[in-house]
C-alpha cells in the first residue's frame, strides 16, 4: 500500500506546482524585451523568417524574395507602394523608341565579390532570366532582351512596347547578379549580390549567415551581421522570439503578436496587397442576376469579418483593392443590410417557397479561408441564402473553376504580380479573354476602360485607370472583395525595422540592434 | 541466426522493389498536375502559361507513359543516381543525405532516450503492480501517449527556453538544440515502451523457471532484472524497430516546431511541391532504412530471448 502524502507536504506540492505552471504561464502572455533603445554600433541580428529557400536560392523564382529581404540582392529600379519607379542600380532611364529602353548605371557599383556592374553584367543578368524555362511573372512573354550600351548603361528591348518595364525591373525577380554567379545553375548567390549584406554561409533550407558588405555604395549598413533561421511554423517563430533565439519574428499571427507588448518591441503590421473575394460565377444560374450577386453583397458584413472572424488579422475590404497600395481604397465597406438582401432575392424570385442554395467552395492552404468560409455562411443563411461549403485542393478545382463550374468561390490573391501595377491582373482576370478570368466576367466597357494601359506609362495615370476599373467592378458585383490580408512581424530591440507590404525589403541599412 | 539473417537480406530487394513501386505510384495518385505544381512552387503563379507547362513536362519526362517514366526513375537509382530536384534543380543526393542524416540521429537518439527512460521504469513499476509509482507511470504513460508532439514541443520550450533560459528554442547542429526536439520525439515511445515492459515483465515473473530462480535464492532484484527485464526487452527491441521507419520520416511536427532540417521537412516540402524525385528518393530512403532497422532488431530479440532464438532454427 502507497505512504500517504503528509497534508502539510501536500499542499506545499500544490503550491509548487501551481507557481511552477503560473510562472510558465506569465511567461508564455508576456516577455520581456525591455532595454534602453539606443542603437548597438556593429550589431549582430537574428531572424526567424517564414519562407526560406526552396529553389536553392535561385534568382529567377520566389527565392529572389529571401534575397532581396535579406540585403543581398539589388535590380536597376526600386518601388515602393506608391508605384513609382525609384533609381537604384540604374540612376536614370528613357524610351529611346516604343520597344526599348535605356538604363544608365549608377557609377562605381561593385558586386560583393570585386567584379564591376556594368551594361555587359546586367545583360547577362537580365537575359539568363528572361531565357530560364520558366520565367517569372514580372518579365513573362514580354520578349525582354538586353544588350550593353557601353560599360556604363544597357538597352532593354521587349517584342511589343511595354509602358511598365521600369516597374517591372523592380521585381525581386531581376536583381543583378554578377557574371560569374551564372557559371552554375541556379546562379551562386554568395558574393554575387550588389546588396548591404553578403553572403558568409549558407546552411540549406535551415539559415544563413549574412555580413556587412563594406563595400556598398548605399548608406553604410549599421549591421556588422545577420543570421536568419528559416522557421516556417509561426508558433515557433514567436517561441523563438520569446526564448531571445531570435531579434525579429516575421509574420506572427495577430493574436500571438499583440502578446509582445513591452517597451523593447517593435510590433508592425501592415495591409498585404492581397484580398479574400467570393468569386460568383456570372456564366449560370443563379449568379448570372446581378440582383442575386446585390444580395450575397449585402449579405455579408465585411467588417465583422475582419475584425472578428479573423480577429483584426485582414482589413475589411470595400473594393478590390485596398491600403497597401496608394490608389486602393481606404474606405471601410458598407454595412451589411440583410434585409436588403432578402428584397433583392425576392425580386429575382428567391424566397421561403424557393430558397437559394449554392454551394461555397475554397481551400485549407491558406488558414483563414475555412474560417472566412464558416462565417459567411452563417452571414448569408441570415439573409436566406443557403450555402453549403466544400473545402478542397486548390490545383484539383482550378480546371472546374475557369470551365465556370461552380457556384461561388472563396479564394485568396495577390493583386500586384511582383510589381507595383496591377494592369496584368486586371487583365488576366476580368477581361473577357482573359486567361484567369474565374468570375466569368465578360464587359466590353470594362475592356475598353483598361485600353489606355497598354500605352500609358505615367504611375499617376495608370493609378487612375485602376481606380476607375475597381469602381466598375464593384458596380457590377464582379464578386465581392471581403478583407484585405495583413503582413507583419515583431521585433525584439531594434531599430529601423518596418514591414514591406510587397516582401522585398528587411534588411536595410537603416536596420539596428539596440541595447 | 545466421540463418534468419540470411533469409532476411535475401527478402530484402524484394521489399525494397516492391516499396520502389509503391513509392513512384502513389505520388502519382494525388490527382495533381506536376508541372503546374512544380511551377507553382517556384514562382506562386496563378495563371500558367501552357507553354511553359508543356515545356516543364518535356524537360523531366512527365509527358511519356509511366512505364517510361518508372524504368528510368528506377534504372537512375540502381545506377546510383537519385535525380535531380525539381524545385532546387540540384541534386536529390545533395538534399537527402544531410536530411536523412538530422533525421536518423534524431530518432535513434529519441529511442535510446525512450528506453533509457521507459525500460527501467517499466521494470521497476513491475516490481510491485498497483503501486505508487506503478500509478505514477501509468499516468505519465497516459499522458506521454495522449499528449500530441506540438503541445509538448510547446510546454518545453516555454519551461526551458523561455522561462528558465537554459535552452535554445529553435534549430540545429549543436547538441543543446536536440535536446528539446529528442525530448518531445522520445514521449511517446518511452511511454509506450514502459507500459510493454511493465505489463511483459509481470509475465514472465510468473513463469516457472523465475519460480525456481527465486527458490534457488536469487534475490528480488536480480530476478526482477535478469528474468523479468530481459525477457521484456525483446518486445521493446521489436517495438524500435517499427518506430524506426516511422519516426524517420513521420517526425514532421517536431521538425516543423523546432526548425530542424530532417527528412520530414524535407519530404513535407517537397510532397507540397510535388517534387516527385525527392518524395520518392525521401520514401525509398525510409523503406531501406525501415527494413535494415527491422532485420536489425529481430537480430537482438533472437539474442535476448533464447526460446525465440530455439524456434528460429
Amino acid at each position: 500500500m502507497p505512504a500517504a502524502v503528509p497534508p502539510r507536504r501536500r499542499s506545499r506540492l500544490r503550491i509548487a506546482a501551481a507557481l511552477a505552471v503560473s510562472t510558465v504561464l506569465l511567461a508564455a502572455c508576456g516577455g520581456s524585451g525591455e532595454g534602453t533603445g539606443r542603437i548597438v554600433p556593429d550589431g549582430r541580428l537574428t531572424i526567424a523568417m517564414a519562407f526560406g529557400p526552396g529553389a536553392g536560392y535561385a534568382i529567377d523564382t520566389d527565392d529572389a524574395f529571401v534575397l532581396s529581404q535579406l540585403g543581398v540582392t539589388e535590380p536597376l529600379v526600386a518601388s515602393g507602394a506608391d508605384g513609382r519607379p525609384r533609381p537604384a542600380l540604374a540612376t536614370e532611364w528613357a524610351r529611346t523608341d516604343p520597344r526599348t529602353w535605356r538604363f544608365a548605371l549608377r557609377p562605381g557599383v561593385t558586386f560583393q565579390n570585386g567584379e564591376p556592374l556594368t551594361g555587359h553584367a546586367v545583360a547577362t543578368a537580365l537575359n539568363r532570366l528572361a531565357g530560364v524555362e520558366a520565367p517569372p511573372r514580372a518579365v513573362r512573354g514580354i520578349g525582354l532582351t538586353a544588350a550593353p550600351d557601353g560599360a556604363t548603361a544597357v538597352r532593354v528591348t521587349t517584342t511589343a512596347p511595354d509602358p511598365i518595364l521600369p516597374l517591372r525591373l523592380s521585381s525581386a525577380n531581376t536583381a543583378i547578379l554578377a557574371p560569374s554567379a551564372y557559371a552554375s545553375d541556379p546562379p551562386a548567390v554568395q558574393g554575387t549580390g550588389t546588396g548591404p549584406m553578403t553572403i558568409t554561409r549558407l546552411d540549406g533550407t535551415q539559415s544563413v549567415e549574412l555580413q556587412r558588405n563594406e563595400t556598398y555604395w548605399g548608406e553604410r549598413p549599421q549591421l556588422a551581421g545577420v543570421t536568419a533561421n528559416f522557421v516556417p511554423d509561426p508558433a515557433a517563430r514567436a517561441l523563438a522570439l520569446r526564448a531571445g533565439d531570435a531579434d525579429i519574428a516575421q509574420e506572427l499571427p495577430e493574436a500571438t503578436a499583440l502578446e509582445f507588448t513591452g517597451d523593447g518591441y517593435v510590433n508592425e503590421s501592415v495591409a498585404a496587397p492581397r484580398t479574400a473575394s467570393l468569386l460568383l460565377n456570372q456564366s449560370r444560374a443563379p449568379f448570372s442576376d446581378i440582383r442575386v450577386r446585390q444580395a450575397v453583397a449585402a449579405a455579408v458584413d465585411r467588417a465583422a469579418l475582419g475584425e472578428q472572424a479573423l480577429a483584426g488579422s485582414a482589413v475589411p475590404a470595400s473594393e478590390l483593392f485596398g491600403p497597401a497600395v496608394s490608389w486602393g481604397s481606404q474606405e471601410p465597406p458598407p454595412p451589411a443590410d440583410p434585409a436588403r438582401a432578402r428584397r433583392l432575392l425576392a425580386e429575382a424570385g428567391f424566397g421561403p417557397s424557393r430558397p437559394l442554395r449554392v454551394e461555397l467552395g475554397t481551400y485549407a492552404n491558406r488558414p483563414e479561408l475555412p474560417t472566412l468560409a464558416t462565417a459567411v455562411q452563417e452571414m448569408l443563411r441570415a439573409a436566406g441564402i443557403e450555402a453549403t461549403i466544400r473545402v478542397g485542393d486548390y490545383d484539383a478545382r482550378e480546371a472546374d473553376l475557369l470551365a465556370g463550374r461552380y457556384d461561388m468561390y472563396l479564394a485568396s490573391r495577390s493583386y500586384l504580380l511582383d510589381v507595383p501595377d496591377a494592369g496584368a491582373t486586371l487583365r488576366t482576370d476580368y477581361t473577357c479573354r482573359g486567361s484567369y478570368n474565374i468570375n466569368r466576367y465578360c464587359s466590353p466597357e470594362f475592356d475598353a476602360l483598361l485600353a489606355p494601359l497598354t500605352a500609358r506609362t505615367d504611375p499617376a495615370a495608370r493609378q487612375e485607370v485602376f481606380t476607375r476599373a475597381a469602381a466598375k467592378l464593384n458596380a457590377d458585383v464582379v464578386g465581392v472583395p471581403l478583407v484585405h490580408t495583413r503582413a507583419g512581424g515583431v521585433g525584439s530591440q531594434v531599430a529601423g525595422y518596418t514591414v514591406d507590404p510587397l516582401a522585398k525589403t528587411l534588411v536595410v541599412p537603416g536596420l539596428a540592434k539596440t541595447g | 541466426m545466421t540463418a534468419v539473417l540470411l533469409r532476411r537480406l535475401l527478402a530484402l530487394p524484394v521489399v525494397v522493389a516492391a516499396g520502389a513501386v509503391l513509392v513512384f505510384l502513389l505520388p502519382r495518385f494525388s490527382g495533381q498536375d506536376t508541372a503546374l505544381a512544380v511551377l507553382r512552387s517556384r514562382t506562386g503563379e496563378a495563371d500558367p502559361d501552357p507553354v511553359v507547362l508543356a515545356a516543364l513536362r518535356a524537360r523531366y519526362g512527365l509527358d511519356g507513359s509511366w512505364w517510361d517514366q518508372f524504368t528510368a526513375w528506377a534504372g537512375a537509382v540502381l545506377a546510383g543516381d537519385l535525380g535531380i530536384s525539381y524545385a532546387s534543380r540540384t541534386p536529390v543526393a545533395g538534399l537527402l543525405w544531410p536530411a536523412l542524416g538530422v533525421s536518423l540521429v534524431l530518432t535513434v537518439a529519441s529511442l535510446v532516450v525512450a528506453g533509457v527512460v521507459g525500460v527501467p521504469a517499466g521494470v521497476r513499476a513491475a516490481r510491485r503492480p498497483g503501486g505508487t509509482f506503478d500509478r505514477a507511470l501509468s499516468t505519465g504513460a497516459v499522458l506521454g501517449v495522449a499528449v500530441p508532439e506540438f503541445v509538448l514541443g510547446t510546454v518545453l520550450v516555454l519551461t526551458f527556453a523561455v522561462t528558465l533560459p537554459l535552452l535554445p528554442a529553435t534549430g540545429w547542429g549543436t547538441p543543446a538544440q536536440a535536446v528539446l526536439p529528442v525530448v518531445t520525439l522520445a514521449a511517446f515511445p518511452a511511454a509506450l515502451a514502459a507500459q510493454l515492459v511493465r505489463a511483459e515483465t509481470i509475465d514472465a515473473l510468473g513463469r516457472s523457471h523465475v519460480t525456481v530462480a527465486r527458490a534457488k535464492g536469487l534475490s528480488g532484484r536480480a530476478v526482477l532484472w535478469r528474468h523479468g527485464g530481459r525477457l521484456a526487452l525483446t518486445s521493446v527491441t521489436a517495438m524500435s524497430g517499427l518506430f524506426l521507419g516511422g519516426l524517420l520520416g513521420g517526425s514532421v511536427v517536431v521538425e516543423v516546431l523546432f526548425a530542424v532540417p530532417g527528412l520530414g521537412r524535407l519530404l513535407y516540402d517537397a510532397v507540397l511541391g510535388q517534387d516527385l524525385p525527392v518524395i520518392q528518393a525521401g520514401l525509398l530512403a525510409v523503406i531501406v532504412v525501415a527494413a535494415l532497422a527491422g532485420i536489425l532488431a529481430e537480430l537482438v530479440a533472437l539474442a535476448l530471448d533464447p526460446v525465440a532464438r530455439g524456434e528460429a532454427r
